[in-house]
């Protein structure tokens, strides 16, 4: 009996949902993450002169994380910033993008997009549903309790929480008893002490004040093993079902947002050193020579473990080692 | 039809369905897939199941059965009503004392667990009945435990207050200490009215057998020598290890929060099979059924609700409320009871996780921009919240007060609750007038 | 409200003489099936207590990577809940309000429980239906947690699937034969392990 006053889906539809697992804020202020989101809809929405909305969902507001990969592939969700390795299970190219040691500069990694292997990337990603708009890249650093972890000699008998199955195989390598600690507990665990150190991003290193529990913090200022693909990603259901000019936006906006994403991540990666050293906390830097002690084990673990999965997989990590 | 309709709709249908007497699991998840199917892209209903096992799949959740296999093993064993008879022996002088015994014990048990519903279960289970045996009335025995329970959420560790602390960007080491002053008081203002109305009840029993009335177990007046006092105490031993066992493991490095869960319901079990000498399938039997029935109705409950706030957040129902309501650029004091009020509201049909992550976001900036500390915030918003777990229609634990005594009626469970509302909401007041209740602690921990 | 009417005595457990051969038979059979079900849901949940305890021990006392032990803890622990939840249902554990029943007559009171069981039995089909459907989805594209023991998803969800589907049995069953359906009492259901 309702009937007459329900929405047709197509209405439904206008309004495009953005879904994000990072803090909230607003246009101007909060974490970059946030703000891509909000500049993405407002930049589009000012293109097609409203024809599409938006709305942001963000700290996980509208499904949890995980959930958020299979809702867009099946369209029940139009967009998501998502740090790839999430996705490793479902799709498992998606492990590129945290691959410890594979890229180690934000030129680096953007260089990705317009190399075979962003191609590679792109079309499988497209075969699952998945369209990418805006690719972002994100360094991070360690934040330990004791000594500052900069060789793999340091890792040696800490609890350490990897936080991907790819960086996890890489400190096992290097003797750490890795911890899967879910990330809304490392500040309990690096409090008890039942965590010694916990690597994750420039930004959520600020956001979950752990330089309140820290003694030290290998900073990604310089070089960084831990560079994270977090694009912001479309369902392609969507993005086909959309006006030629309409996708046409997207793709601009999506694009234009880039440098700016690179940008921020990099400030954040200063910023985050000077809050832990205002707070006290030993910071320290990784070069060069660092990097390729890790790259070592890497090589053996984690991207040995990938390239092993089939020929596809060692093809597309060969063309990942050919962007220096 | 816009956003208001639909919310306005979409409670309609909730509480009708509840009211109808759907179990809260189907009412939640069928008026959910329902909306969902008029309201929301077609796909959306392939992702109904993941959804569901996505929110359920998380370790911090997973600990509220194992929290209450713990309960279960002292509080359907011989070990809970040896606990009980040892503080009657000590307390059965104080008036109202094992009603405040039992507060005592959500706090500590508390101070343990991460959820309210497993608080309550773990104390409830022995508690209420024991109460009752001892002549408090059903509606106050219940009372105490589901309010009590509700401290699970504001003494840490809490679930909800880690999931605060990331939305907010707060700190949750100070997060976590912000909660101890307020708790205290809590705990504090239960013990009194527990004591004030167990007198209340035994005048009245008085009088009432005084006038040729019924005989209350509340008239009963054991005295105990030293002796006693003294033959009791080892009953007690087992317990202050196995909580100093298991505050040690959490609070000395040694077990995350989750794993906390894990190895108090193992202890639990160790300690009723070594000293209770219970171990058997036969006498094991009633721990682990009722642990499974307990949980399982409240993992489902929780599961299909937040398939229940995936829906009302996609139709933007609660963010619309509360973009309505900073919309209005009321003063500081008018937004924060705005702002409380629809937390209130959300507490009809919402358990704390699901408000948090939908309503933080959206309130949490202008609150911030109004010069409220988040901190101080998170803490009040946690007892409204806690307010919602002890009223109906959706209130997780005055479920579990149903499922430990089902002959208890709703009408006296909800009556015995009230008063508990009332000086919760004496908590908020005093928390708004002397906000140091909160942030002194913290402040004092983290100065310089 | 009824929290659970699990303890309404042994009457219960008499299968009624009104329900047809198959029904009864039926009803035998899910009562015999959530009994087993329910006793390894049991020892689930104990199995994934001693799984948290020796991940907390092995880390701290031996330095022990702490990498399968929650995702054990959580499949046992999902399977636990969605597999034990028909034998929750069988004895009414799932709690509803039951506040207006006291006020309608017998009749309407007899309609409006049968609507309920409906409704519920609709949502636990809809709900089995799509599990399956994922569950399957998962056994094809071989999808996996993302941790780096990765162990399969089709595991978890074929718990989630064979546990609502018995549980939508279980509704079908006490709308069929509302007395049938409810299994026997506490106590006896386990008590000869
Ligand atoms: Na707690
Ligand atoms: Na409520």
């Amino acid at each position: 009996s309702a009937g007459g006053l329900l929405p047709t889906r197509a209405q439904a539809q206008t309004t495009l949902k953005i879904s994000h697992q990072f803090p909230g804020g607003t246009l101007t202020e909060g974490d970059f993450r946030d703000r891509l989101c909000r500049k993405f809809a407002a930049q589009v929405e000012a293109e097609t002169k409203g024809a599409l909305k938006f709305e942001v969902y963000p700290a996980s507001s509208l499904m949890k994380t995980v959930a958020q990969l299979q809702a867009l592939r099946k369209g029940a969700l139009d967009f998501t910033l998502y740090p790839m390795p999430y996705g490793g299970g479902e799709i498992p190219e998606m492990n590129l993008g945290l691959m410890p040691c594979l890229v180690t500069s934000y030129e680096q990694g953007l260089a990705w997009k317009k190399k075979p292997i962003g191609e590679a990337l792109t079309k499988a990603l497209e075969a699952k549903g998945v369209k990418i708009l805006t690719w972002v890249w994100q360094a991070g650093g360690v934040a330990a309790r004791g000594t500052p972890v900069l060789h793999p000699a340091d890792v040696k008998g800490i609890k350490i929480r990897g936080g991907s199955r790819e960086m996890d195989m890489m400190f096992k390598a290097a003797g750490a008893a890795v911890s899967s600690i879910p990330s809304n507990e490392i500040y309990a665990g690096m409090q008890t002490g039942n965590l010694d150190a916990a690597v994750t991003s420039s930004t959520s290193l600020i956001s979950f004040k752990l330089e309140e529990q820290s003694k030290s913090l290998t900073a990604a200022r310089q070089k960084s093993f831990w560079y994270m693909l977090e694009p912001l990603m479309m369902s392609k259901t969507v993005f086909d079902g959309l006006p030629a000019a309409q996708q046409k936006a997207l793709l601009t906006v999506g694009e234009s947002l880039e440098p700016f994403g690179m940008e921020e991540a990099r400030k954040d990666d200063q910023r985050v050193a000077e809050i832990y050293a205002k707070a006290g906390v030993k910071v320290v830097d990784m070069d060069d020579k660092v990097m390729d002690e890790w790259r070592a084990i890497a090589r053996d673990t984690a991207w040995k473990d990938f390239a092993d999965r089939s020929a596809e997989a060692a093809a597309l990590l060969k063309l990942a080692e050919d962007v220096a | 039809m816009g956003t208001v309709e639909i919310g306005l709709l979409y409670g309609g249908a909730t509480l009708v369905a509840l009211f109808a007497g759907l179990p809260i699991a189907f009412a939640l998840g069928s008026v959910a897939v329902v909306f969902m199917y008029f309201f929301m892209p077609a796909a959306s209903l392939d992702t109904v199941t993941q959804n569901v096992y996505e929110e359920m799949a998380s370790i911090t959740m997973l600990t509220i059965p194992l929290f209450i296999l713990k309960g279960a093993a002292i509080g359907r064993s011989r070990a809970g009503s040896d606990l009980y008879s040892a503080l009657h022996v000590w307390m059965g002088r104080v008036p109202g004392g094992l009603g405040v015994a039992n507060v005592f014990a959500c706090a500590l048990f508390a101070a343990m667990a991460g959820s309210s519903p497993a608080t309550c279960s773990a104390i409830g289970s022995a508690g209420i009945p024991e109460m009752r045996r001892r002549g408090y009335s059903p509606g106050f025995a219940a009372g105490i435990i589901a309010a009590g329970g509700t401290l699970g959420i504001l003494l840490p560790p809490s679930i909800t207050l880690i999931l605060y602390a990331v939305a907010a960007e707060q700190s949750l080491g100070r997060l976590f200490l912000a909660g101890i002053g307020p708790g205290v008081l809590m705990v504090v203002l239960f013990a009194i009215y527990a004591v004030a109305r167990y007198r209340r009840e035994k005048a009245v029993a008085t009088a009432a057998y005084a006038q040729g009335g019924t005989w209350s177990e509340l008239l009963r007046t054991d005295t105990f020598t030293a002796r006693e006092r003294f033959a009791a105490i080892p009953r007690v031993l087992p317990f202050v290890i196995l909580l100093i066992g298991v505050m040690f493991a959490l609070y000395g490095g040694i077990a995350t929060p989750s794993e906390t869960a894990g190895l108090g319901a193992v202890l639990a079990l160790v300690m009723v099979a070594g000293i209770y000498r219970i171990w058997r399938p036969g006498q094991m039997g009633p721990i682990l059924m009722s642990t499974l029935r307990e949980s399982t109705m409240l993992m489902m409950i929780i599961g299909m609700s937040l398939l229940y706030s995936y829906v009302m957040s996609y139709l933007h129902i609660s963010q619309g409320a509360a973009e309505w309501i900073v919309g209005m650029h009321l003063s500081k004091w008018v937004l924060l009871a705005a702002i409380l009020a629809l937390v209130v509201v959300l507490g009809f049909f919402l358990p704390p996780v699901s408000i948090i992550l939908m309503t933080a976001p959206v309130i949490l900036p202008p609150l911030k921009a109004a010069g409220f500390d988040l901190i101080w915030f998170g803490i009040i918003m946690s007892i409204v919240m806690e307010m919602g777990l002890i009223h109906p229609p959706v209130g997780l634990n005055i479920f579990v007060i149903k499922n430990i005594a089902p002959d208890i009626p709703l009408r006296d469970v909800v009556m015995g609750v009230l008063p508990f509302v009332g000086l919760m909401l004496v908590s908020i007041l005093a928390l708004c007038l002397v906000p140091g209740l909160a942030t002194w602690l913290p402040g004092a921990v983290y100065a310089g | 409200m009824r929290a659970a009417e699990l303890d309404k005595g042994p009457g219960a457990a008499r299968l009624p003489r009104g329900a047809s051969a198959p029904v009864r038979w039926a009803g035998m059979a899910l009562a015999w099936t959530n009994r087993v079900i329910a006793t390894v849901a049991a020892v689930a949940v104990v199995a994934a207590g001693i799984v948290m305890t020796e991940e907390a021990l092995a880390r701290y006392f031996l330095h022990h990577s702490s990498d399968w032990q929650d995702e054990t803890a959580i499949f046992l622990l999902v399977g636990a809940t969605f597999l034990s939840a028909a034998y929750v249902q069988s004895r009414r554990g799932h709690v509803a309000i039951e506040a207006v029943g006291g006020l309608l007559p017998a009749g309407v009171e007899r309609v409006r429980r049968w609507v309920a069981d409906l409704i519920s039995f609709l949502f636990c089909g809809f709900f089995s239906w799509k599990s399956w459907v994922l569950c399957h989805e998962a056994w094809v594209e071989g999808y996996a947690t993302f941790s780096s023991w990765a162990p399969p998803l089709w595991i978890p969800y074929l718990a989630m699937s064979a546990g609502m589907t018995l549980l939508t049995l279980q509704i079908a069953l006490q709308l069929l034969a509302p007395q049938a359906g409810d299994a026997p009492m506490e106590g006896r259901a386990h008590g000869h392990g």
